[in-house]
């Protein structure tokens, strides 16, 4: 009766009464419940004027407070126990239409008001929506309480999944289909594992007549293929927003397939999903984090920056600092968050102080929309890994341990380093497109309160191509203040350089005022020198051979390495504090606000630090409702073209209802509980069970009663990703270059494509075997990403993308067509065909089993072999007639249905 | 089956039908109440609308809200933002200030792009005369434009409140200045599908050798399906991407690939029954139709000589006028939405391209000439009735000389501007030869009948039949729409 109920409001109002009304007849009286019948009528009627944007009359019905509070009228509206002393039940009978609610709308059904009524008198308790309850085991459906008719063909099955699918199944009077055949299933399972095609290996080990390996030995080799790292690391790149430029006007390149790179491993050693997560969220403030972890800090950086001349840095620091929070909560927990940014929830309970009070746990990184985009976690590879453990081993020896670590963070981040974008009263100085503290002579600009106490170093990086200019650095008034420093600086011929002043230690925060002035900056308008950043420590330690590990030091401060943006948390003294955003404008501060998670939630786990860690803590605790019900529903989206629950980034009241809400829990308690938030092993159990391994195949009833195959009767049919599509062409043709890890690489593209404003950047096509790299490693172009996957539905990553839409247009007929890739795939299937076999039926045989690794039918040979013999007579004369008619024929095969679909 | 049973099974199936698979529908769903509640069920209640989903077709035409006065739509935007008090907005006063201090009441509390401190006045740098019948002030910058000064309107008072290129021209496009929502084709397109099935519904073209700063976000689908994003198609090169065979493919070789191609899918379909298959199957024909129309439709080398000399095309080369000529062709065989971007309107004083004197001048001289011929010649095929033209930039420019960083730039420039600047449109059910909306004496601000972005939005909507609060698309919790929360139709200069 409760999957009933949850559907009563979303379907025709006729359909509803007579479901009702039987319901009625057929059921004792159960008590209201909250969720399920009382939500949906407030949602549908009442939120729009009385929730989260509109509280009409002082009344809500958001949150229960609310609701049973003191409305304008100084009366409540809802009295608990006594429907009919109560407001709203005389507002939804009145006849007056001024005083009847819904005001000037249809009114409630008499069914609708009787919930209402009875939802009253029982105490007009609250519940929560079914997310955002905690995860509890359900009840196993028993195998043999489903009678059905059909009960003898179907394939037995004792797994979980099979018994909620058939449960349900039953119920609509479906049922199962057969299984799917073995070479239907291997190609099904192994593009869904590992987003590539069986390998003949594979195929024959499967196939084989005599002793062939089993399903689950299939499924067992192609989890522990690297190809499933790069697989499930595809789907990731979308939620993570991962682009290979940084977006906005300029979208110039950034430095951060490192962070690809570790989500591949991390697939492919199935690090459990709590740790996933929790190091992407907060690697950097685990204790003693290894680089790995601070990689995997850079899910968060994947955030636009903004380079456009004249914009506001910190404009776009908020901005990026709330994409956190909103794609936090989007792909990781399955909640649109972003409309609380504004105001209230409109419909679930979650409040607009909650949001700030979340972003506060992602407003104290140091990243500030800077140009290089610090902090970045700078590589030592070789050498210069070797170096650096030798300083490592001086400085453990020769510093404080504190120093010590102070000093390899600097070494390996630049951090933590006053930006200078920082800076502000300015007197002929500025900032260089927006972008660098730039002097002119006699210029002077500050940096506002510094911490300097027992700081007497100062380490920075500039640029001039002046000879004769002095710095001087004064505290607190830019013209009297106490001069610290004054120093004469080094011509660096206009390149970025690192250098050092060492001065007067002083207590306590001040105000730094730096000036600029040269005899040969005649021109009072010319720049003098630029500054990129500030770095104010203490001197370097004592020692034996103290030179030799300071010039080490220096040597790694300057090398040229390879860099990925990372979290780095502000140190103490850098702190900012968090606001709320008066109706989301963030030049509008209300109220300051501390870092907490929505009050609708169990509170931060015992112990747990109030930072971003302490977040990921309380992502990953087992009490949290949303995140591992989030993951089992992308899992089974990407196995099944659809979720349990449809709107992936919408668990809540707004979004579709789950079709299966047990089964949905169950995994998602068996992940935490049996699999210990293994991955492997969930997808394990969802590719072994019967429901996944049946066939396709839609009879006209079935088709006709579950068009959307919401109930499972038969496994789904699904367009390959945009990836997958690229990567089985090459596969299949066999070009595909196995090569893993490493930049991104730009395949063929049609010429003309990247044109972007103020931008030399350049399309320079790969060479060698990087040509036939799977589409993970496309280059990822914000404004202008590859075009032929864009046709097939991948988007821009300019922000997360929870689910891609999949679409079925004339344009994807034209890219596997005429695109250079599928074209090359083409000719080089049909040359692997005449190799293989000699008449023309033998090779398109050939060619049709390379690709759909199952055998032709006689009725596909003969169009095909059709189209040779009219290709074949086009060609007539010409050399390589037989191979131009066969790349044609290859070329079709690559354009097949089939060849697109999971089948 | 129990009746009871039945009854779920029923219940069930017309709930599925409601949803469809994918979430085009999903405000049919789950947001029904709401939609059954509001007077207007546009885009969830007609099976129409559910079978050219389930048919595959997103592009098939559909009704708008109530009858649109026109069917297509040409936006000419020139990218970098042309200056007003060169062009449109005449201001006398501003000469008689030229060279002095900009008083404080202009700079107080106000941010800027580029200038700093206390930059100085700047008089028009054009000869203004007024033009027409309705006596339109246009400068000597735009000689030809002068001729349909009596066809157009001008929206002069227009505000926006983005100072940069990329935010201000998705603010334009898109309804936000950040990246990720629909662009306004896209909106279109989703709202009216296309009428000839054989074009891109939403056609985007450049010149001004770049595309526009914000990339190519600025014709993106946003939350839309992907099917509704721009198409960008080029004068150089393959007209659309990917439509042009292999060389060693002729047309008839193409025609039997797909034939056999979709000969095997028929068995396909036959054998899982799924209709994608059948989707698939229509998708191929009607790339091959695409394969013959595009092309032909946008080799503008096929019109006669005269049309070409009025437009002033280039042949060969992607300029501005063959793109505009394009545009009309394109509208003709019912593309919805055609959007052109023309770059290099930045007139800043940093080069001599990029001065509000000569260098503005240069850029008039490569869009005057084709953008009259434009109307002019929609106007002779009796389209005008039926198209709306829109010209103009993301944001206005400063009154005062831009002083980068505090100093003088080389050429006579201006900064970028939010608080007034100048659009026209012409066409279908716009006022002829009229002006709406007054600047102050210097061109700063609004004085009078002050229009926001998102009202030229509404108002372009309102042309092609929607009410633009309610064309919607569930996303995020929450109905989003193309004017966000803002957006007025400008009723004043609707005929």
């Amino acid at each position: 009766m409760k999957h009933l109920l949850n559907y009563r409001f979303l379907i025709l109002p006729a359909i509803a009464l007579v479901i009702g009304l039987a319901v009625w007849q057929m059921y004792p009286r159960k008590k209201v419940d909250f969720s399920t019948e009382v939500k949906p009528i407030l949602n549908q009627h009442c939120i729009t004027c009385h929730g989260g944007v509109k509280k009409n009359g002082g009344f809500s019905v958001l949150f229960r407070e609310e609701a049973l509070g003191e409305t304008k009228s100084g009366k409540p509206a809802i009295i608990p126990g006594h429907a009919d002393e109560s407001e709203l039940m005389r507002r939804l009978l009145a006849n007056d239409p001024e005083v009847k609610m819904p005001y000037k709308k249809k009114p409630l059904s008499d069914e609708e008001i009787d919930i209402l009524r009875r939802w009253i008198d029982e105490g007009a308790e609250w519940g929560e929506h079914w997310a955002y309850q905690p995860v509890e085991k359900p009840e196993l459906p028993a195998a043999k309480s489903f009678a059905s008719l059909k009960e003898s063909e179907e394939p037995a099955s004792e797994q979980p999944i099979d018994l909620f699918i058939r449960k349900k199944l039953s119920e609509v009077g479906l049922h199962p289909s057969v299984e799917a055949p073995k070479e239907i299933l291997l190609r099904r399972v192994s593009l869904d594992l590992t987003g590539l095609p069986p390998s003949d290996k594979l195929v024959g080990a499967f196939l084989a007549e005599e002793n062939p390996i089993t399903y689950e030995e299939v499924v067992d080799a192609l989890l522990a293929d690297p190809a499933y790292g790069e697989r499930w690391t595809a789907m990731w790149l979308d939620l993570a927003r991962y682009a290979d430029t940084k977006g906005y006007e300029r979208d110039p390149g950034r430095e951060i397939w490192h962070y690809r790179d570790w989500l591949i491993k991390a697939f492919n050693e199935d690090k459990p999903y709590d740790e996933f997560l929790t190091e992407q969220l907060a690697g950097d403030l685990l204790p003693n984090p290894t680089d790995d972890q601070l990689i995997a800090t850079a899910f968060h950086r994947n955030t636009m920056t903004n380079d456009e001349g004249g914009t506001d840095n910190e404009e776009f620091r908020v901005a990026a600092v709330l994409d956190r929070v909103n794609t936090t909560w989007e792909v990781l927990m399955g909640t649109t968050f972003a409309c609380v940014q504004c105001h209230s929830h409109p419909y679930d309970p979650i409040r607009h102080e909650d949001y700030y009070r979340f972003a506060a746990f992602f407003n104290n990184t140091r990243d500030e929309d800077t140009y290089d985009e610090y902090p970045l976690l700078r590589h030592f590879e070789t050498e210069d890994s070797t170096k650096l453990a030798s300083l490592k081993n001086w400085l453990e020896e020769n510093a404080e341990p504190a120093k010590s670590k102070e000093m390899v963070q600097f070494v390996k981040t630049w951090q933590p380093a006053i930006n200078s974008i920082t800076a502000d009263e300015f007197v002929d100085a500025e900032l260089a497109d927006t972008k660098w503290l730039v002097f002119r002579n006699h210029g002077v600009a500050r940096l506002p309160s510094v911490e300097l106490t027992s700081k007497n170093l100062l380490t920075y990086r500039y640029r001039t191509n002046i000879k004769d200019g002095t710095w001087t650095i004064r505290l607190d008034d830019r013209k009297n203040g106490t001069v610290i420093k004054e120093l004469k600086m080094k011509d660096t011929g206009g390149k970025w350089a690192i250098d050092t002043l060492s001065f007067a230690g002083v207590e306590g925060s001040h105000h730094v005022y730096l000036s600029y002035e040269s005899p040969s900056l005649t021109n009072p308008a010319a720049n003098g020198i630029f500054f990129d950043w500030f770095h104010f420590s203490s001197q370097f330690p004592e020692g034996e051979a103290a030179d030799e590990a300071q010039s080490t030091y220096w040597e790694l401060l300057n090398a040229k390495v390879e860099t990925t943006p990372i979290m780095v948390e502000n140190p103490p003294g850098m702190t900012r504090e968090t606001y709320v955003f008066e109706r989301g404008n963030w030049l509008v501060k209300g109220e300051k606000v501390e870092p907490g998670v929505p009050e609708v939630f169990p509170g931060l786990p015992e112990g747990a630090p109030a930072d971003r860690l302490g977040m990921a803590m309380w992502m990953t605790d087992p009490a949290n409702p949303l995140t591992a019900r989030t993951i089992i529903n992308r899992l089974w989206e990407q196995l099944y073209g659809q979720g349990l629950a449809e709107t992936l980034e919408d668990l809540g009241s707004q979004g579709i209802e789950p079709t299966h809400p047990e089964l949905l829990d169950y995994l998602a308690w068996q992940l935490v509980n049996d699999h210990d938030w293994s991955l492997k092993q969930t997808l394990k159990t969802m590719v072994m069970s019967a429901t996944y391994r049946q066939s396709s195949v839609a009879t006209d009833d079935v088709l006709e009663a579950d068009q959307f195959n919401q109930y499972y009767a038969r496994a789904p049919r699904t367009r390959l990703s945009a990836e997958q599509l690229r990567d089985q062409a090459l596969a299949v043709s066999g070009l595909l270059s196995s090569k893993m890890y490493g930049p991104s690489v730009m395949p063929y593209q049609p010429k003309g494509i990247w044109n972007s404003a103020y931008s030399n950047a350049e399309w320079k096509q790969s060479e060698g075997e990087d040509q036939y790299r799977r589409g993970v490693y496309t280059y990822w172009k914000r404004t202008s990403a590859y075009p032929a996957m864009l046709t097939f539905d991948a988007t821009a990553r300019e922000v997360c993308v929870a689910r891609r839409i999949p679409t079925n247009t004339p344009l994807q007929a034209l890219v596997l067509l005429n695109d250079s890739v599928y074209v090359e795939a083409a000719n080089h299937l049909a040359l692997n065909m005449r190799k293989a076999e000699t008449n023309t039926a033998d090779q398109i045989a050939w060619g049709y089993k390379a690709a759909m690794k199952k055998p032709i039918t006689p009725m596909k040979s003969e169009a095909l072999e059709n189209l040779y013999n009219e290709a074949f007579r086009g060609y007539e004369g010409k050399d390589s007639a037989e191979a131009q008619a066969m790349q044609l024929v290859a070329a079709a095969i690559l354009n097949l249905d089939e060849f697109v679909t999971r089948n | 089956m129990t009746n009871y049973e039945k009854l779920i099974h029923e219940a069930n199936i017309e709930q599925a039908r409601l949803k469809t698979r994918r979430h085009f529908l999903k405000d049919c769903g789950m947001g029904m109440g709401a939609m059954a509640l509001s007077s207007v069920l546009w885009g969830c209640d007609t099976g129409a609308n559910l079978n050219s989903f389930a048919s595959g077709n997103p592009m098939a035409p559909k009704a708008p809200h109530f009858p649109g006065r026109v069917k297509s739509v040409i936006y000419l935007h020139m990218a970098g933002a042309p200056s007003q008090l060169e062009l449109f907005d005449y201001k006398p006063e501003l000469q008689k200030l030229n060279g002095q201090d900009c008083p404080a009441s202009f700079l107080d509390g106000k941010r800027f792009a580029f200038i700093r401190g206390v930059p100085k006045m700047l008089g028009p740098q054009a000869n203004f005369k007024q033009r027409g019948q309705s006596g339109a002030w246009i400068s000597d910058f735009l000689p030809h434009l002068h001729s349909i000064a009596d066809d157009i309107t001008f929206v002069k008072a227009l505000e926006t409140d983005q100072f940069n290129h990329a935010p201000a021209q998705l603010l334009m496009h898109t309804g936000g200045a950040r990246l990720g929502r629909p662009s306004m084709g896209s909106w279109v397109t989703y709202g009216l599908g296309t009428e000839n099935q054989n074009l891109p519904g939403f056609v985007v073209l450049t010149s001004g050798g770049s595309t526009p700063d914000a990339g190519k976000s600025v014709w993106g689908s946003g939350f839309l399906p992907s099917v509704y994003q721009g198409i960008q198609c080029r004068s150089v090169g393959d007209p659309v991407l990917f439509i042009n065979n292999p060389d060693n493919v002729t047309r008839d070789l193409r025609k039997a690939s797909i034939d056999a191609i979709n000969k095997v899918n028929q068995e396909t379909h036959e054998e899982f029954n799924d209709p994608e298959t059948l989707t698939r199957i229509s998708q191929y024909e009607l790339a091959f139709r695409m394969q013959m129309s595009a092309p032909e439709v946008m080799n503008i080398d096929s019109e006669p000589q005269y049309i070409k000399d009025m437009y002033g095309v280039t042949p060969g080369k992607a300029s501005f006028a063959n793109n505009v000529l394009l545009a009309r062709k394109l509208v003709e065989n019912g593309v919805r939405f055609v959007q052109l971007y023309d770059w290099g309107w930045d007139t800043h004083g940093t080069g001599p391209d990029a001065s509000v004197g000569a260098g503005l001048q240069g850029k008039c001289r490569q869009v005057d000439r084709a953008t009259t011929a434009l109307i002019l010649d929609l106007k002779q095929r009796g389209l005008l009735d039926e198209t709306l033209v829109v010209w103009g930039g993301e944001f206005g420019r400063t009154p005062m000389l831009e002083n980068r960083e505090g100093k003088a730039n080389p050429y006579l420039g201006r900064d970028h501007h939010v608080e007034a600047f100048t659009i026209w449109m012409a066409g279908g059910g716009i006022k002829k030869g009229f002006s709406f909306g007054e600047t102050d004496e210097i061109g700063y601000a609004a004085v009078k009948d002050k229009a926001l972005t998102y009202d030229i939005q509404a108002t372009i909507l309102h042309q092609l039949g929607f009410d633009h609060e309610k064309l919607t698309y569930q996303f995020q919790g929450r109905p989003f729409r193309l004017t966000d929360v803002h957006g007025r139709v400008l009723k004043e200069i609707l005929s």
